[in-house]
C-alpha cells in the first residue's frame, strides 16, 4: 500500500480510530491492532512477503531470548552469527543472488572462458533492506547487552513490522522504538497535530517536487544521447530533488503518522542540500542508515582510533557497503567509492566535523562563502547522484562526458518553469524551516486562520501536481 | 481527541469550500451543459446554456434549438450537420467547429450544427428527420463504425443511446443515466474533479485476470444485423439528402452498405498528413483535425451539390 494512495486514505482513519478507541490502557490489543494492520499494509504488495517478515520476527525474537539465558561468549556469537547469516541471507538471496551470478559469469567471459550459471526469476520483497537492519540492530544490541531482550512477541512483532517505517525507514534501533511498545501511549493532541503536519509536508515533497520531477529526470535520463550539456545537467538536477523529496518525504510522512499513534521515529533527514562539505551532508542524509553503518560496521572495524591507513580503509568500506546496501549494481558501488573519495580530504585534514552547526544560524541570508560552499557540496552530490541513477557505470560516465561540454552553456532544451518554481518555493520554504526537526515544524507562531491557509496552499498544489502515481524510489532498497 | 476530531472535520469542511472555489476559479474541469429530452424523444441540451471548457481557454455555448455552437443566421441554402462528440467539439473553440469551417469554405449556403456525445448512426436518423422541417438542402452525419453497432440492441443493448430493435421492429429511445446524481455532480465543481482525477475502477483486478477474447470482424459478426439496420434506415427516412462523412479508417463494408441505400458519401482520410489530426490525450480532433476534415468535406459536397458525386 502506498501512502500516496487512495486505498491508504481509507486504511490510516479506520486503523486510527481504532487503535485509540480500543484506549490505551490495553496495550496488547494497541499492539495487536498494529501488528494487524501492518501485516495488511506489508501484503497489500504480495501476501508471500509476510512470510519472511514473520519468520525473521520469529528467528530473532528467539535468537534475542537466548542470548540471555546464555553465558558462554562462543555460543552467544554463534547464535549471533545465526542471526546475521538468516537476516543477511534472505537479503543476499533475494536482492543480490542474480548480481553475484550475473557478475561471476562477466568475469569469467572477461577471462575468455565460459560459466553456465542461470539467473533466478526472484521478486524482491517491498523494503526487504530496512526490516533486516532493524531486526539486525535488535540482535546485535542484545548481544552487546546495551538491550534487554523482549518477552512479548506480540510488541516484538509490531516493532518489526510497525507499518509507517516498514518500507522505506527511517531504520529504527530496538533501544527506541521496541520500548515503546511496552508503555502506555498518551494521545498528545499537539503531538498528533504536528504528525498530521509533518506528513502534509512529506506528502507535498513527495507528489508535488518528487513526482514532477521524476517526469523530467526520467525523460532526460532515458534519452541521454538527445539532449545538450546544459539538459543533462538540469536531469541530474532534477534527480537530486526527486530523491530528496521522495525519501524525505517518505520519512516524513512515516515519521508524521507514527506521532499520531504515540510514538516517536529517529529523524532521518535534517536540510541535506544546505550542507556546507560533504561530511555535513552524510551527517544529513539518510540519518538513521549514516548511524547504523557508523555504530555497527564502522566502529566495530576500528573506526577512526587506528593511523591513517585504517581511517581510510574503513570509510571506504562503509560507503561502499551502504552504496551496496542501496541496490545489486555496479553503478551503487561507484555512488558509495565517490563520496568515500569527497569524504576522504575532510578526513585526512580532520576537518569533518568543521560544520557541525546550523548554516546561518539565526539570520535570514548565509555568507557569501557559505553559498559558495553550500552550491560546491551541491554540485558533486549531483555528480554522485548521476552514477545512482544511471542504468550502467558505461552509461554514468558517457552522462558526464556529455555534460561537460560547450553545450553546457546553452539554454537547456527542456527548462520547465512551473516546476522549476516549485522547487524555488520547496527550497525556500525548507531553508526558513531549517531550524526545525522539519520545515514547517515551526508554523505555529502564524495565527489559526494564516496557518490553515498555508495548510489549504499545501493540499491545492498537492491536488493540482499530482503526477502519475510513482512507488517510492526507496522501496526497491 | 474531542478538540483534534473536531478540529480535523473543520480543516476538511473549510477544505471543501476552498477546493471547489479553486477548481472553479480554475476552471480546473470543465462545465457540463445540462440535458433534456424532447417530446420527440431525442436528447438534447437545456437552451442557452454557456460554460468554460477545462482550462478556461474558451467558453462552449448551446443555441437556442438546444445544441452546441451558434445558429446560422438564415435557414436558406440550409446545410445541416449531425454527429456525435466530434460536432459537439466542446473542446475546440466555436471557430474550429465544423459549421463554421465549412460556412468559410462554402459561404453560399448555411450550416446548422447538432451534435451530442453518444448519438448513435439511428438517433443521428432521428435528429436528421426532425430538422428536415427545416428544410435543409443537404444533412451531413458523421459517422464511424461504433455508430452503426451501437444502433443495434441485439448487438449491444445500451439504456441510454438511441437504438433499433430489429426483432421489434422499433426505436428504443435513450434514457437519461443517473440524472440526478449527473446533476450533483456537475454543480459540485470539487467532486467531479476528483471523479475525473481519480476514477473509480472496481474491475481492475478483474479485467486484469480476464482471459482476452481472440479478436474478431465484428463486421462479420454482424453483417445480418447491420443490413437489417441499413434497410429499416431505407424505409423509414429519407436517404437522398443525407450525405454521410465517414471518419478515416472507417470499415468499407459500412461505406459500401450506405451507398447501397441511397446515401451519399464523403470518406475522410488522414493517412497522408504527416500531422496528427487529433490531441495527444484523445481520440478527438483538434482544430487543425477538423479544419482538415471541413477541407476534404468541402470538395466532396461541392461534387455533390454540383450534380457530379456518385
Amino acid at each position: 500500500m502506498l501512502f500516496n494512495s487512495i486505498e491508504f486514505f481509507i486504511f490510516l482513519p479506520i486503523v486510527f480510530a481504532i487503535y485509540w478507541l480500543i484506549g490505551n490502557n490495553r496495550i496488547k490489543q494497541q499492539n495487536l491492532l498494529i501488528a494487524i494492520a501492518s501485516y495488511v499494509f506489508y501484503g497489500w504488495w504480495d501476501w508471500r512477503f509476510l512470510f519472511l517478515i514473520l519468520f525473521s520476527s520469529v528467528v530473532d525474537y528467539t535468537i534475542g531470548l537466548k542470548l540471555k539465558s546464555e553465558d558462554k561468549p562462543s555460543k552467544r556469537k554463534a547464535l549471533l552469527w545465526v542471526s546475521i547469516c538468516v537476516n543477511l541471507g534472505f537479503l543476499g538471496f533475494f536482492k543480490y543472488y542474480n548480481f553475484f551470478v550475473d557478475s561471476l559469469v562477466d568475469s569469467f567471459t572477461f577471462f575468455g572462458s565460459e560459466l553456465s550459471i542461470s539467473t533466478l526469476n526472484i521478486i524482491l520483497p517491498v523494503g526487504i533492506s530496512f526490516y533486516t537492519f532493524q531486526t539486525l540492530s535488535y540482535t546485535i544490541d542484545v548481544y552487546n547487552k546495551k538491550l534487554e531482550p523482549t518477552k512479548d512477541f506480540l510488541a516484538f512483532m509490531a516493532f518489526v513490522s510497525f507499518f509507517p517505517q516498514l518500507v522505506a525507514g527511517p531504520i529504527e534501533r530496538a533501544t527506541n522504538l521496541l520500548p515503546q511498545f511496552h508503555v502506555k501511549r498518551e494521545f498528545v493532541y499537539k503531538n498528533a497535530v504536528d504528525g498530521l503536519r509533518q506528513a502534509l509536508w512529506g506528502l507535498f515533497k513527495k507528489v508535488v517536487i518528487a513526482d514532477n520531477c521524476a517526469t523530467y529526470a526520467n525523460m532526460i535520463f532515458n534519452n541521454q544521447e538527445d539532449y545538450s550539456g546544459s539538459t543533462l545537467l538540469m536531469g541530474a538536477f532534477f534527480f537530486a530533488f526527486q530523491i530528496y523529496g521522495d525519501f524525505s518525504g517518505y520519512s516524513d510522512i512515516a515519521i508524521g503518522i507514527s506521532r499520531l499513534f504515540g510514538f516517536n521515529l529517529k529523524r532521518n533527514f535534517a536540510f541535506p542540500y544546505f550542507s556546507r562539505d560533504i561530511a555535513e551532508f552524510w551527517r544529513r542524509w539518510h540519518i538513521s542508515l549514516s548511524t547504523w553503518f557508523r555504530d555497527y560496521l564502522y566502529i566495530p572495524l576500528g573506526g577512526s582510533r587506528g593511523g591513517t591507513k585504517m581511517k581510510v580503509r574503513n570509510t571506504f568500506i562503509i560507503f561502499i557497503v551502504s552504496g551496496f546496501w542501496h541496490g545489486a549494481n555496479w553503478t551503487f558501488v561507484v555512488w558509495g567509492a565517490l563520496n568515500a573519495i569527497y569524504f576522504l580530504p575532510l578526513l585526512l585534514l580532520n576537518k569533518n566535523r568543521v560544520n557541525t552547526n546550523l548554516v546561518a544560524e539565526g539570520k535570514y541570508l548565509p555568507t557569501i562563502r557559505e553559498v559558495f560552499q553550500m552550491a560546491t557540496t551541491f554540485f558533486i552530490t549531483l555528480i554522485a547522484w548521476i552514477f545512482f541513477r544511471a542504468d550502467n557505470v558505461t552509461n554514468a560516465f558517457v552522462y558526464i562526458k556529455d555534460m561537460f561540454t560547450t553545450s553546457l552553456f546553452t539554454t537547456p532544451e527542456i527548462l520547465p518553469f512551473t516546476i522549476l518554481g516549485l522547487v524555488a518555493f520547496f527550497t525556500f520554504i525548507e531553508w526558513l524551516g531549517r531550524s526545525g526537526e522539519y520545515a514547517i515544524e515551526k508554523v505555529d507562531f502564524m495565527k489559526r486562520p494564516v496557518r490553515w491557509c498555508f495548510y489549504f496552499l499545501l493540499v491545492v498544489l498537492i491536488f493540482s501536481f499530482t503526477g502519475e502515481q510513482q512507488e517510492f524510489i526507496y522501496f526497491q532498497f | 481527541m474531542k478538540k483534534f476530531i473536531k478540529n480535523c472535520i473543520l480543516f476538511f469542511l473549510l477544505l471543501l469550500i476552498v477546493g471547489e472555489f479553486v477548481v472553479r476559479f480554475t476552471h480546473a474541469v470543465s462545465d457540463i451543459p445540462r440535458r433534456t429530452i424532447d417530446n420527440t424523444g431525442i436528447q438534447k441540451y437545456f437552451t442557452n446554456q454557456t460554460g468554460y471548457w477545462k482550462g478556461g481557454d474558451h467558453k462552449w455555448k448551446i443555441n437556442e434549438l438546444g445544441w452546441p455552437g451558434d445558429l446560422p443566421s438564415s435557414f436558406d441554402k440550409l446545410i445541416t450537420i449531425i454527429g456525435d462528440s466530434y460536432i459537439e467539439n466542446f473542446m475546440n473553440p466555436n471557430e474550429c467547429h465544423q459549421g463554421p469551417l465549412l460556412k468559410k469554405r462554402m459561404s453560399d449556403y448555411n450550416f446548422m450544427e447538432a451534435g451530442r456525445s453518444g448519438v448513435s448512426f439511428i438517433e443521428a436518423m432521428e435528429i436528421s428527420k426532425h430538422l428536415d422541417t427545416l428544410q435543409p438542402v443537404q444533412t451531413l452525419i458523421y459517422v464511424n463504425d461504433n455508430d452503426f453497432y451501437e444502433s443495434i440492441t441485439e448487438i449491444k443493448k445500451m439504456r441510454d443511446i438511441t437504438q433499433l430493435n430489429l426483432e421489434k421492429d422499433q426505436i428504443i429511445y435513450g434514457e437519461m443515466k443517473s440524472p440526478g446524481l449527473k446533476k450533483v455532480l456537475y454543480n459540485w465543481k470539487l467532486l467531479y474533479y476528483f471523479y475525473n482525477r481519480y476514477p473509480i475502477n472496481f474491475s481492475k483486478e478483474k479485467k486484469e485476470n480476464e482471459i482476452k477474447e481472440p479478436e474478431f470482424d465484428k463486421t462479420l459478426k454482424f453483417k445480418n444485423e447491420i443490413l437489417e439496420l441499413f434497410k429499416y434506415i431505407r424505409i423509414n427516412y429519407k436517404t437522398s439528402n443525407k450525405t454521410l462523412i465517414f471518419h478515416p479508417k472507417t470499415n468499407d463494408y459500412f461505406i459500401k452498405l450506405a451507398k447501397e441505400h441511397g446515401f451519399k458519401t464523403i470518406v475522410l482520410d488522414s493517412s497522408k498528413d504527416n500531422k496528427s489530426w487529433t490531441f495527444d490525450y484523445d481520440s478527438h480532433w483538434t482544430c487543425y483535425g477538423h479544419e482538415q476534415v471541413a477541407n476534404q468535406v468541402t470538395i466532396g459536397l461541392n461534387e455533390y451539390l454540383k450534380g457530379k458525386g456518385q
